[in-house]
């Protein structure tokens, strides 16, 4: 029996059914990557409530984000990339980051609403030292 | 081999193959279900800070008076508790300090607000006076910083 060319009919001569599988998978690999990579940054602490908080813009290229932990110990409280870090160390990202953005660096303080004002403020004063004037404080709305 | 014309506009029913649409509603499945999180969105506060060299000089503040040219607010910690300080006077709920602020941003909405907080106090009641702060209208809140610069 001849089997008639499905070139001459123009068709395709492949199943399309894989390929349409293959990107969805693409797709969603890179959006669960992505969010787990998001995830990574910002952990989960019980933030202060406010109720003049804004939307945070998306900007993420820009972005610090230090986690300031409720621990005791004073080691692992800030946390910045997945990264657990003393405050000189801090004072040097800081410092580094701000110049690789050339002042416009954002750091988003993230801090539990447990941890005493002390623990803060050395990282305010270090952003305010290395020339970042973009601080924020991450919350919850009320 | 006769088959049916494909550029006709008569075309029967659309077979459809169901595997594939299945796979990618698997695939949506599991992505929705290992991106769900629980947690509340989050907001920011965002604050304006000034960098050495751009800050006005300190004019003496006298508290009777009703023009001011700067609050400052000071959250203490006592006894396991908040107390709070505006110009020297002791306020101990924070609805008393709301209308105090409230009372000084309707004389002067741009008043710049300068807070001072004792070390032990928690973010949660910093976050809450700088929070009244910005509700009342005062844009200008400036943290007092105890390290010689």
């Amino acid at each position: 029996m001849r089997v008639p060319s499905n070139l001459s009919r123009g068709g395709l001569g492949f199943n399309m059914t894989p390929m349409i599988d293959v990107v969805f998978l693409l797709i969603i690999f890179f959006l669960v990557s992505s969010h787990m990579a998001k995830q990574e940054v910002e952990l989960e602490l019980d933030l202060p409530e406010a109720g003049s908080g804004q939307r945070p813009d998306e900007d993420d290229i820009r972005r610090v984000v230090v986690n300031v932990l409720p621990e005791q110990d004073a080691a692992a409280r800030i946390v910045v990339g997945g990264r657990q870090i003393v405050t000189e160390e801090l004072a040097q990202l800081i410092g580094f980051e701000s110049r690789r953005k050339a002042g416009h660096l954002e750091v988003r303080i993230r801090a539990d609403r447990t941890v005493p004002y002390r623990v803060v403020e050395p990282i305010m004063v270090t952003c305010a030292r290395e020339g970042v004037w973009k601080v924020t404080f991450s919350v919850v709305g009320d | 081999m006769r088959r049916p014309p494909y550029h006709s506009e008569r075309r029967g029913p659309l077979e459809v193959k169901m595997t594939p649409m299945i796979d990618v509603i698997f695939l949506l499945l599991i992505f929705f279900i290992c991106t769900a999180s629980f947690q509340m969105p989050e907001e920011i506060l965002p604050t304006r800070f000034l960098l050495p060299g751009t800050v006005a000089s300190e004019t003496p503040i006298d508290p009777e008076v009703l023009d001011l040219d700067e609050i400052v607010v000071k959250v203490l910690w006592r006894d396991g508790g908040p107390q709070w300080q505006i110009n020297d006077r002791d306020y101990t709920s924070l609805a008393e300090v709301r209308a105090v602020l409230e009372a000084a941003a309707r004389i002067k909405i741009d008043l710049p607000v300068i807070l001072d907080v004792d070390p032990s106090v928690p973010m949660e009641n910093v976050i809450d006076v700088y929070d009244l702060c910005r509700k009342v209208g005062l844009e200008r809140v400036q943290f007092a910083a105890s390290v010689a610069a």
